[in-house]
């Protein structure tokens, strides 16, 4: 079997992204650098025939995901239970944890001027956030930090991804721009590997 | 980069466009907003207010009004967050009003500490759409599994643990079904002229009759009734005498009328024969 046809088998079976060494585990004779390649290798292959989906890579790890063009006929099997839109409560901390973290709960509803407490409950149930330690001060408080499922629920290869807050205006100018363009098709979400 | 592509979701609320543009600034639900950084940074930039210059007395007495509405309604917590800012707004009004050199560097300046927050507030605003964005860009790629399975129908959930032995096995257990009940639908109802006849055959074999004879062999209501009316027609004929010794026991029917009784024997089986041409015919009977 050639290495890009295993690749492919272990990311067509799986529902999660797999890293490169979940995959290497595929055959022995598999190193990572080769799976690297033969994800190159696939979604070049993807890009040239046109396939409706592409090899993503969110969070640490690669998956098979359909092309955004195709969303309006998925959405139409939208009987399913996917993950919601986070309320904006949500989003809010998790802004500042992505950007301040590790950081305690006390700081967050510093700066949201409100209680935090079961919005981080929520985030940490789904695993959106979790426990990464404990701050110097009074009973030693809770801090938290973002992990690899809140790259994967936002499409980001990692937080680098997210813009600094000098690149913040650039961004946000943008994303303006963009909302008066009525066809989103050339989106790429969650970030094409390798790109 | 994920941030710079388009989306279609234009639900979020770009910068300095809130939800109530347009509206008088009084006039605004608390409810969309997080807490009162959101609440007072949206009067501010509705209003184009200088950030770093908010004219502090306006700006309370409407943030005052504001919260007015709600506050009943909130719960406790919540109203708190927004009470303690309209004291802090207070304070820093009550600040401003004291004598002060003409010149004051900005880190005195008692709004200084509300400014940071503000625009530290804002700051995660702008994060807020960035991540907004990523997110409907995120929904919009499916993977496996996203379609769902074909639905199995209710009551099939349950694991199936079972072979075609197991199936044939149960189903060698079900009975055989028992052969059809034959019901014969009576074709004609019982008269009180057979009755009749069959009490003037049974008094040529014997001189009484159990009463029960007449219909218990059949067990029908009504052979009973017909059997009962019989009885009572014949008696009424002088053809036969019903005796009963107490209530509920067994009821006699004798051959011969009470006056033959009374008078000596011969007479009554003329008149039951008289009678009988009447008795023949059911529904005849007098009421």
């Amino acid at each position: 079997m050639k290495p890009e046809q295993i690749v492919e088998a272990t990311l067509f079976a799986s529902q999660t992204p797999l890293t490169t060494s979940e995959i290497a585990r595929a055959d022995d004779e598999l190193s990572t650098a080769a799976v690297s390649d033969a994800i190159q290798a696939l979604r070049e292959a993807y890009e040239a025939e046109e396939r409706a989906f592409q090899i993503y890579e969110l969070g640490d790890g690669f998956q098979i995901l359909t092309r955004p063009e195709f969303a309006s006929y998925l959405e139409r099997f939208d009987s399913v239970a996917r993950s919601p839109y986070l309320s904006g409560a949500a989003l809010e901390t998790l802004a500042i944890v992505a950007y301040r973290q590790p950081i305690g709960r006390i700081e967050i509803e510093e700066v949201r001027g409100v209680g935090a407490s079961s919005v981080l409950r929520t985030l940490t149930d789904w695993e959106l956030v979790e426990v990464v330690g404990r701050g110097e001060g009074l009973g030693r408080p809770l801090l938290y930090g973002t992990t690899r499922r809140f790259l994967e629920h936002f499409g980001l290869r990692d937080l680098d991804e997210l813009p600094s807050p000098e690149e913040l205006p650039v961004v946000l100018a943008g994303l303006e721009e963009d909302a008066s363009d009525a066809e989103p098709d050339a989106a790429e979400a969650p970030t094409e590997a390798g790109a | 980069m994920i941030l710079a592509t388009p989306t279609e979701r234009t639900a979020n609320t770009p910068r300095g466009k809130s939800p109530l543009e347009g509206v008088e600034p009084f006039l605004v639900e608390l409810d969309r907003f997080q807490g009162p950084l959101d609440l007072l940074l949206h009067l501010i930039r509705a209003q184009d207010i200088d950030i770093f210059d908010i004219p502090i007395a306006h700006i309370t007495r409407q943030f005052q009004t504001a919260i007015a509405e709600g506050l009943d309604d909130m719960p406790l917590e919540r109203a708190g967050e927004f009470l303690e800012m309209a004291a802090s707004l207070v304070r820093i009004k009550a600040q401003l009003l004291l004598p002060r050199p003409e010149k004051l560097d900005w880190e005195e300046d008692p709004r200084a500490e509300l400014v940071r927050r503000l625009l530290e507030y804002e700051h995660f605003q702008d994060v807020v759409h960035v991540l907004e964005r990523a997110e409907a860009q995120r929904g919009r790629h499916f993977g496996k599994g996203y379609v769902p399975d074909r639905p199995a129908p209710e009551g099939m959930r349950p694991e199936l643990a079972v072979d075609l032995a197991d199936f044939l096995e149960a189903a060698s257990r079900i009975p055989e079904p028992p052969p059809p009940v034959r019901v014969r639908a009576p074709t004609k109802s019982v008269t009180v002229a057979e009755k009749v006849s069959l009490v003037r055959r049974l008094f040529e074999k014997a001189k009484r009759i159990a009463f029960e004879r007449l219909f218990e062999p059949w067990g029908t209501r009504a052979h009973a009734t017909a059997a009962f009316l019989a009885a009572l027609e014949l008696a009424r004929q002088q053809v036969l005498r019903i005796e009963q010794s107490k209530p509920f026991a067994p009821i006699w029917l004798f051959a011969g009328g009470w006056i033959a009784a009374t008078r000596g024997s011969g007479e009554g089986p003329d008149h039951g024969a008289d009678g009988s041409g009447d008795a023949n015919r059911a529904g005849d009977i007098e009421p």
